[in-house]
């Protein structure tokens, strides 16, 4: 008997926390407080500096995409003229948008608490406002539906647990994330042409470009720091900066079309001039 | 001169008594285990139940911010998400209702409950051949159900696939974005199969050896003739799913691709061998159902069941005939239509049968002093519902017409009117028929009949229009009908049959307060208050471990109502005739 009751609770227990265990039913929601409980950095605001630069795109950009949003005539009706791929969006100086520019090296050990201002990725007119955003390990990410259609968030991650959530109608649904990732790709199933890209960091030091190319990084400690820029076709770029006391570095990037289609690992730096662009076959 | 036998073979024989965990827990009699079943299985039905209310709340009112789920808030954003159930949780919750309904309430409350409970006691035996397996037959659907359930809290949601688990979209988690829920739904399955084989086995070798003296094959219960009959389409038919549920586990998590096209896989296999285990199911669902209804209906009309033989005949005819209809679910997966003809042939012929079956009761009851209590009123819809269901069904099996109607709602109507209407209204009949045997007190008769009646109104006003629906060409699972325009005008049809729905599962609360007041409050009741033959009646209301006294000695067929021989309007199956030998002391018993 008492063998018996010994198997049985061997079946019950993994079930029973399984049950309770496996964290709130459903997908993302373990995404939460996953940064370490060291202490915090402190900076001091007296001395610290900031990296300021620009993304810019050398030669002819490429012609953007039409969408066709007829399925959806909704979403049609809230773009002006035809609705188009926002992927390469140049300004008139040359500045590359949608650029994720971060500090990939050289800060003080620590944690760095996530603020609590949430970031927002809208679904409005059927894409995804902003293209690109970035957001803290444990910073609340809002994901809104604008358009009061269905749309599905499917992110998939490779460092982390990925969630896939619909929304049948105006909405918002928040998620957090655990792990640092640079970048985490999002789609929407129900219509093929939504893309957009999530940049996780556990540190603040983190931005996306605007429509002209330029990025600043503000409230550094004094020190070297390796800056990382990522971008969804060309791939990544690295450059080294000294951050002086109370002071300025510049770093200025560059991509051209040539680079589109290079296979380079994300985190890899690539050449910016296109000497190894297309080696590897594309990806 | 036959008198009642109650008294005759009722008293208790003393036991030693059992400590609590031995006595309810982990027990080998054969009566508690039914009575675990019984609150495990109403227990899902309960959970089954409240997804249909989600699932018709969704479509009643679909994607309505001013219409928020009642309750939503306290679910977690995965699934309702601002009072709006979301996509994803609706495909788990029609998955989930199917599968809870089918396979944790229905199945277990026919067979698990009442093959456990009525078996030994209807063959006049003092248990069940293998006692110990029988309490490993519970111990293993019980986790069978937790594994079930856990699939709720887990990351992506429970499975998604739908009752039936079609793959490519149930093998391939890139396709639902259902991993741990889908793999637990597998797992559980395999258990509980497990569990209904353990349980075959069981009542199978039951009635082939422990039949009380004088207890023949023809005078077996009606009852217990359908459960043993729907044993051995267990022992037959659940190895085939089990066998098809570990394929598509292996498909889930080691990367085989039994079932994926892309490798040369056949997603067609899935199909026939879930529908070879998935027809004979479907009888495995009613068999029972047409059994308890024999005895009631005959202790309702007080009259011999009308052509027991063609019933024990029947019943094996349906389960025989079971096995050669499962392709009527495939005719639109590209099937030879020649073969699709050949299973509409085998379909029709099923009607045979089962409308002797219908005529059969109908028979019994024709000028008969009929009694109408709770579990007759419950019997008699039971034919109703069951002669609308059999009737869409020949719809459905045909193969021009199924054209049309395939994966509709009403198909839905259809098997809700096979299920609820004919499994769920017979399960009332016969826990109403058998509680005062199974708890020792009455329930209420007035609550009971209130019951009765508006369910069957509520239970034709949510269903019946699904027909309707089905026609208009609505497809089943479907989220959100009004992204159709063509289903947009069914919008009103569809809040009608949801706030029937509500009124529907709020009704079985009226149910569930008589269950649990009358187990407290309910009058004593005696040892046969239905005035019936069977050998239930003749042990104690509860029956003691042991069940009787002595073996009681079987002299006629169950069904000897207003017999000549007795002044009563009754003739129980153990009652000797005048002449009669003495009863045969009872075996000890080791438990």
């Amino acid at each position: 008997m008492s063998g018996m009751q010994i198997s049985i609770r061997v079946l019950i227990v993994p079930a029973v926390l399984l049950a309770f265990g496996c964290g709130g039913g459903g997908d993302g929601d373990a995404d939460t407080g996953g940064a370490a409980a060291a202490d915090a950095v402190q900076v001091d605001e007296a001395t610290a500096g900031r990296v300021v630069g620009t993304v810019s795109f050398e030669g002819q950009p490429p012609a953007p995409q039409p969408i066709n949003m007829s399925e959806e005539p909704t979403c049609a009706e809230k773009h002006e003229g035809q609705p188009m791929n926002p992927v390469a969006v140049v300004g008139a100086d040359g500045g590359l948008k949608n650029v994720y520019v971060h500090v990939k090296e050289g800060l003080p050990q620590g944690s760095w608490p996530a603020p609590s201002e949430a970031a927002v990725l809208d679904q409005d007119g059927c894409v995804y406002i902003p293209h690109v955003v970035g957001v803290q390990v444990g910073q609340t990410l809002e994901i809104k539906n604008s358009d009061g259609l269905l749309h599905n968030i499917n992110a998939k991650p490779s460092e982390q647990r990925g969630f896939n959530v619909s929304q049948p109608t105006n909405m918002t649904t928040e998620r957090t994330f655990s792990q640092p990732e640079v970048m985490i790709p999002v789609e929407c199933d129900v219509h093929g042409w939504m893309e957009a890209y999530i940049g996780v960091s556990e540190h603040p030091y983190f931005v996306v470009t605007g429509e002209d190319g330029s990025f600043e990084i503000a409230n550094l400690p004094p020190g070297d720091y390796v800056i990382e820029a990522w971008h969804e076709e060309y791939g990544t770029q690295t450059q080294n900066v000294t951050v002086p006391a109370s002071g300025e570095a510049r770093a200025e990037f560059s991509y051209s079309a040539s680079m589109a289609g290079a296979f380079v690992p994300l985190g890899e730096p690539i050449d910016p001039h296109g000497r190894h662009a297309l080696a590897a076959g594309g990806h | 001169m036959a008198t009642t036998s109650a008294h005759a073979t009722a008293a208790a024989e003393p036991h030693h008594e059992p400590s609590f965990v031995r006595k309810y827990i982990f027990s080998t009699d054969h009566k508690v285990i039914g009575i675990q079943f019984l609150f495990m299985s109403l227990f899902f039905l309960l959970i089954g139940g409240l997804l249909a209310g989600v699932i018709r709340w969704q479509l009643g009112w679909p994607t309505n911010p001013d219409m928020p789920l009642p309750g939503g808030g306290l679910l977690p954003e995965t699934m309702v998400n601002q009072g709006i159930v979301l996509p994803e949780f609706y495909n788990s919750a029609v998955t989930m209702h199917g599968t809870i309904m089918i396979f944790f309430a229905i199945m277990p409350l026919l067979v698990g409950v009442y093959a456990n409970y009525l078996i030994p006691l209807q063959i006049g035996a003092p248990d069940m051949a293998f006692p110990k397996l029988n309490m490993a037959s519970f111990w293993t659907a019980a986790p069978a159900g937790v594994i079930m359930l856990a699939g709720f809290f887990v990351a992506g949601g429970h499975s998604g696939a739908g009752w039936t688990q079609y793959p490519p979209l149930s093998a391939n988690p890139e396709f639902s974005g259902v991993y741990m829920g889908q793999q637990l739904w597998l797992i559980s399955m395999i258990v509980l199969g497990f569990s209904s084989l353990m349980g075959a086995v069981n009542y199978v070798t039951t009635v082939i050896n422990m039949r009380a003296p004088g207890m023949t094959w023809f005078r077996l219960p009606l009852a217990t003739w359908a459960l043993f009959v729907t044993a051995v389409l267990i022992l037959l038919a659940v190895p085939v799913l089990t066998g098809a549920l570990i394929l598509l586990l292996f498909d889930q998590t080691i990367g085989t691709t039994f079932f994926s096209p892309e490798y040369g896989g056949e997603p067609l296999l899935w199909q026939h061998l879930f529908w070879f285990f998935g027809h004979p199911e479907v009888y495995i669902l009613i068999l029972p159902a047409m059994g308890f209804v024999s005895e009631i209906i005959a202790a309702g009309s007080r009259k011999p069941i009308f052509g027991y033989h063609a019933m024990v005949l029947a019943i094996i005819a349906i389960a025989f005939l079971g096995w050669g209809v499962w392709g009527h679910h495939m005719f639109q997966s590209g099937m030879n239509p020649t073969l699709g003809m050949g299973f509409m042939a085998t379909t029709m012929v099923i009607a045979v049968p089962s409308a002797i079956k219908v005529f059969n009761w109908l028979a019994t009851m024709w000028r008969g002093d009929l009694h109408f209590h709770t579990p007759m009123l419950h019997a008699v819809a039971f034919v109703g519902m069951f002669v609308i269901g059999g009737l869409s069904g020949v719809f459905v099996a045909s193969t021009p017409v199924d054209i049309f109607l395939h994966d509709t709602y009403f198909v839905v109507a259809h098997i809700h009117y096979v299920l609820f209407g004919g499994s769920l209204f017979a399960l009332y009949a016969a826990i109403t028929f058998w509680y005062p045997k199974m708890f020792g007190r009455m329930m209420n008769p007035l609550l009971g009949k209130l019951h009765f009646w508006l369910t069957v109104l509520f239970f034709n006003l949510t269903f019946f229009p699904m027909h309707n629906l089905g026609i208009a060409g609505m497809m089943r699972r479907i989220y959100d009908p009004n992204q159709y325009e063509f289903l947009r005008p069914m919008q009103e049809l569809n809040t009608m049959i949801s706030i029937a729905a509500l009124l529907l599962i709020g009704t079985q609360l009226i149910f569930a307060f008589n269950f649990f007041w009358s187990l407290f409050r309910g009058e004593p009741a005696p040892a046969n208050p239905w005035r019936a033959n069977s050998l239930e009646w003749a042990a104690p209301s509860p029956p003691p471990h042991g069940n009787f006294a002595r073996t009681p000695v079987v002299y006629r067929g169950p069904y000897e109502y207003s017999s000549p021989l007795s002044v009563e309007d009754y003739l129980p199956q153990d009652d000797p005739p005048a002449e009669g030998p003495e009863p045969v002391p009872a075996p000890a018993t080791s438990h």
